[in-house]
């Protein structure tokens, strides 16, 4: 041992190398070992669960920074940290996610994405409820502006993910829940949206209650577009159900006797009181246009068109909005057709001839009151006569073969002077028009067949 | 402690081999070396560094510096003793054997 002292005190010429190494040690060892010491660090912290981890090593000390959900978790955190090899000190810079009072989380829709934003509690909860979202809205883009807090209310989860469901039902609008209370404002996507809102919310969790639902429904929108170039016309929107449905369609095939009817009609629940008779008669309306259209959203008729001259324009403003049921606005916007080239007694006649080949005036069975569906019809007729002013036109009545011969006389009378009234009210000179009943003395069927009567069943326009 | 030994064996090594042979070299090395009030100073200060280090006072990567050199001088010294042991048995056995004089230390001078 004496002479390991002696020795001792000749070894110093071998520092001078020692600290040539050592400083060649420190050169080429310091950044990999940090690099090593991050990595090892992360693969550590992999199983605990935090937020804005950062981890800065220097020399053999690790800076930790992060957000821990629980105290217990940022002690497991830290433990884990201290516990990764080569590590001197860990200065803990760790903290614990703020608390949220209310807890409030929200989604909010518009036209082209949903953004979400407030708390969640758990990387976990967020990353499911993003998912949820993007899966409930389908191609919509969904912005997570969520962050962390403490203090979710129990069943956090489950109410959020029950009010994505009812996002995806909304065009626009937002959701809040705010504690155990939600609130709803907006306009649902499609017509009973927002009874099937209402019918989810019942399956909130326990505790979990309404504030506010101020969910709107989308205005229940008819469409009826009359297109004299192609003929046809054109019905979209919604009805009721099966029995409105085929009931305004064969309405429509009555009053549009030379047009087409093109059907795009959905049933959908939500339509307002009085829907049926309403389009009904604005369908009418509509009829005795030369080109028109008909919106009826929620409770509001809108038309617009020309009319075939200035009498049935004026009639028609006036009829609509009487017409209507109470509650309901009419606004008609009713322009005037310009005035078609006069004609000569001939082509008159073959214009009533070709019109009324189209379709026949309805009554009211029985007796000589015209049937409103016919109004179109003889509004083109009055259109025609307006064209000849100079000639004189007989109106003939005929009935089909039933019932006897008197009552058939007087009543094809009877109805060929209504024809004459409407076409006057509809300011035509009185002194041109003529009237006279065939009864059913004139056949131009067989009476003995349904449709052989109803062709029976006429009134001609001979042109003097 | 493991780990930082597993990560700088290279070094350490190194070190080791160094004192190694400066351990061998010094058991035959003529002259006295340092003093012995050198190497007391020296020791105190050795001492005080190594508290120092144990206390973590240094933060950061000067403080890995200083526990690098510390170790590394750790293995220089235990490199040195084995060196100088090894060397030592090796005289002896030749001065057994006859083959070298014995040497006595060289006479202290006047002053």
């Amino acid at each position: 041992m004496r002479g390991l002292f002696r020795w001792s005190r000749k070894w110093w010429p071998g520092l001078i190398p020692l600290a040539v190494l050592w400083c060649l040690a420190a050169w080429y060892d310091t950044v990999p070992l940090e690099q090593e010491l991050a990595a090892s660090t992360a693969a550590a912290l992999k199983s605990d669960v935090l937020d804005k981890t950062r981890i800065a090593v220097a020399g053999r000390d690790v800076t930790f920074s992060a957000d821990a959900f629980s105290e217990e978790g940022r002690r497991s955190a830290l433990t884990s940290v201290e516990g990764v090899p080569g590590v001197r000190l860990v200065n803990d810079n760790t903290r614990l996610v703020p608390e949220a009072k209310p807890y409030v989380w929200t989604a909010q829709r518009d036209v082209v994405r949903v953004t979400l934003s407030g708390s969640t509690p758990l990387p976990a909860i967020k990353a499911r409820l993003q998912e949820a979202a993007k899966a409930a809205l389908n191609g919509v883009e969904v912005v997570d502006h969520t962050g962390f807090a403490r203090g979710a209310p129990a069943r956090f989860d489950a109410a959020v993910l029950l009010l994505i469901e009812q996002v995806a039902r909304l065009k626009e609008g937002k959701v809040t829940l705010s504690d155990k209370s939600v609130s709803l404002a907006g306009m649902a996507r499609e017509l009973g949206g927002r009874e099937a809102i209402w019918a989810s919310l019942r399956n909130l969790p326990e505790g979990y209650s309404v504030a506010a639902n101020d969910i709107a429904a989308p205005p229940y929108v008819f469409q009826a577009n009359k297109d004299p170039v192609g003929g046809t016309l054109t019905l979209n929107g919604h009805v009721p159900d099966n029995k409105v449905h085929a009931a305004l369609v064969e309405a429509a095939q009555r009053k549009f006797f030379g047009e087409k009817v093109t059907d795009n009609l959905k049933a959908s629940i939500g339509a307002p009181k009085g829907f049926a008779d309403a389009v009904t008669r604005a369908l009418g309306a509509l009829s005795r246009l030369s080109t028109g259209s008909l919106e009826v959203a929620d409770r509001e008729v809108k038309l617009s068109g020309d009319a075939l001259f200035d009498g049935a324009a004026n009639q028609i403003r006036q009829s609509l909005a009487k017409d209507l049921p109470e509650g309901w606005k009419a606004k008609a916007e009713i322009s005037v057709k310009p005035a078609a080239a006069p004609v000569d007694a001939s082509v008159c006649q073959r214009l009533f001839s070709e019109v009324l080949g189209q379709g026949h005036i309805r009554f009211e069975s029985g007796s000589a009151t015209i049937n409103p569906d016919s109004a179109g019809l003889l509004d083109r007729l009055a259109e025609i006569a307006l064209r000849c002013p100079a000639a004189a036109i007989e109106i003939v009545g005929h009935t089909d073969g039933d019932g006897d011969a008197a009552a058939n006389q007087a009543l094809s009378e009877a109805r060929a002077k209504a024809v004459a009234d409407y076409l006057v009210k509809a300011g035509l000179p009185a002194d041109r028009f003529k009237t006279s009943g065939q009864g059913s003395s004139v056949p131009v069927a067989d009476n003995g067949t349904e449709e052989g009567k109803a062709k029976n069943r006429r009134i001609d326009f001979l042109v003097r | 402690m493991t780990a930082f030994l597993t990560f700088h064996w290279g070094w350490l090594t190194g070190a080791l081999l160094l004192g190694l042979a400066m351990g061998w070299i010094s058991v035959v090395q003529h002259g006295e070396g340092l003093s012995k009030k050198t190497a007391q100073v020296i020791a105190l200060v050795l001492v005080i560094v190594v508290g120092v280090a144990v206390s973590r006072v240094v933060p950061g990567r000067p403080g890995y510096w200083l526990d690098l050199g510390l170790v590394m001088f750790a293995a220089y010294l235990i490199g040195c003793a084995i060196g100088s042991a090894l060397r030592d048995r090796l005289v002896a056995r030749q001065i057994a054997a006859g083959r070298i004089p014995v040497r006595s230390d060289p006479p202290k001078s006047a002053s």
